[in-house]
């Protein structure tokens, strides 16, 4: 897989997934990391498609779906824009970073970690980084 | 999602072997549609019988809603699997001769085209690479404003840089016009990622057909899904 950068956003695409779920992934994550900021206009279906090398109806999936969520807005004849609401990207961080810890838990768990012992591993990484 | 080519139970035999045998495709509007398989599977043969050049022994198919024929010329714009020119052409040539025989021809998208797909107005075809050749063959097909492109091994023996380029200038002609795209080939590779829905030919039948994107999440890759069929 390789890394293709567009405007500031990273994408790594797996073609054995879903495209359109990974770019939706993937320009949300950009957003939480502040690799693109607020209000700025991010490239336009075709732009995005061609730097992808992908089907243009995939771009434009996951585009809806920012819409939906409004994470992106659509100007008429400007193009799309990230949202300029600090409240909507402070979601998407938290809604990432619960997505990361269940992640965490569950590989734990398959460990055969119980929620005392992660505690404790954590506490102890807490304290070493003091 | 209407259908611009449905095909219903195709059979043709070639003596007492089956090339087609009961096969079955729907190609939905305005996307594109790619038919895979390895050499042999039927796929030249489907690709025949949607230029109206080979009838099926029995089924039924239609092509933007009429029985296939060389009426449909002004309908569905065709890239061949292999290139024929004049002696003497170039790449101005050519594009000066689709501009008066091609219906729909649009020669500004044509320079643009030839112009991304790096190929100079002066380029004898006499003397092109299978790449080159391939390319001004593209900038033929996509240069027509028609509603359906049919494109028969667009990828095959031509260059990594020639079949980028060729990907790219597919992406960028499909977002730029609503247009059905039909992709027969054998050539996955930085390919898959184009593609809507795909059809899988082995031994003259549809072995598997759908949406692409379902069929990664269910099969992984359409390299993986060819893998497991045909290896």
């Amino acid at each position: 897989m390789n890394e293709i950068r567009v405007g500031g956003m990273r994408f790594a695409l797996d073609l054995s997934q879903p495209l359109y779920e990974q770019v939706l992934e993937q320009v949300r994550s950009s957003i939480a990391k502040g690799e693109i900021a607020l209000g700025e206009k991010i490239p336009s279906v075709r732009e995005m498609a061609q730097a992808l090398k992908i089907n243009p109806n995939t771009v434009m999936r996951a585009y809806q779906e920012l819409e939906r969520d409004q994470l992106t807005e659509t100007r008429r004849g400007q193009g799309t824009f990230i949202t300029t609401d600090a409240g909507k990207v402070s979601h998407i961080r938290h809604r990432l970073a619960e997505e990361a810890v269940t992640e965490f838990l569950g590989r734990m768990n398959s460990l055969g970690f119980t929620a005392a012992d992660i505690a404790s591993i954590l506490k102890a990484k807490g304290d070493g980084a003091k | 999602m209407k259908a611009a080519i449905k095909g219903e139970g195709l059979t043709k035999r070639y003596g007492k072997r089956k090339a087609l045998d009961n096969f079955d495709i729907e190609v939905p509007e305005y996307a594109i549609t790619a038919i895979l398989g390895p050499n042999g599977a039927g796929k030249s043969t489907f690709m025949r019988m949607l230029t109206g050049l080979v009838a099926p022994d029995s089924g039924s198919l239609t092509v933007l809603g009429e029985r296939p024929s060389w009426r449909q010329n002004r309908l569905v714009s065709y890239l061949p699997d292999r290139a024929r020119w004049y002696q003497g052409q170039t790449v101005e040539s050519a594009i000066e001769w689709g501009t008066k025989l091609l219906p729909e021809f649009r020669r500004d998208t044509a320079w643009e085209l030839a112009g991304s797909l790096g190929l100079e107005a002066d380029l004898e075809t006499e003397g092109m690479s299978k790449g080159q050749e391939a390319r001004l063959m593209l900038t033929l097909c996509l240069a027509r404003e028609v509603p359906l492109l049919v494109l028969d091994e667009p990828f095959s023996g031509i260059d990594m840089i020639s079949r980028e380029k060729i990907v790219l200038a597919l992406i960028d002609a499909f977002a730029t016009r609503r247009q059905t795209v039909l992709i027969c080939t054998h050539e996955i590779a930085e390919t898959e990622s184009l593609f809507d829905h795909a059809v899988f030919v082995k031994d003259g039948r549809a072995a598997l057909s759908g949406g692409v994107e379902e069929l990664r999440s269910r099969s992984g890759s359409m390299q993986d899904i060819y893998r497991s069929l045909y290896g």
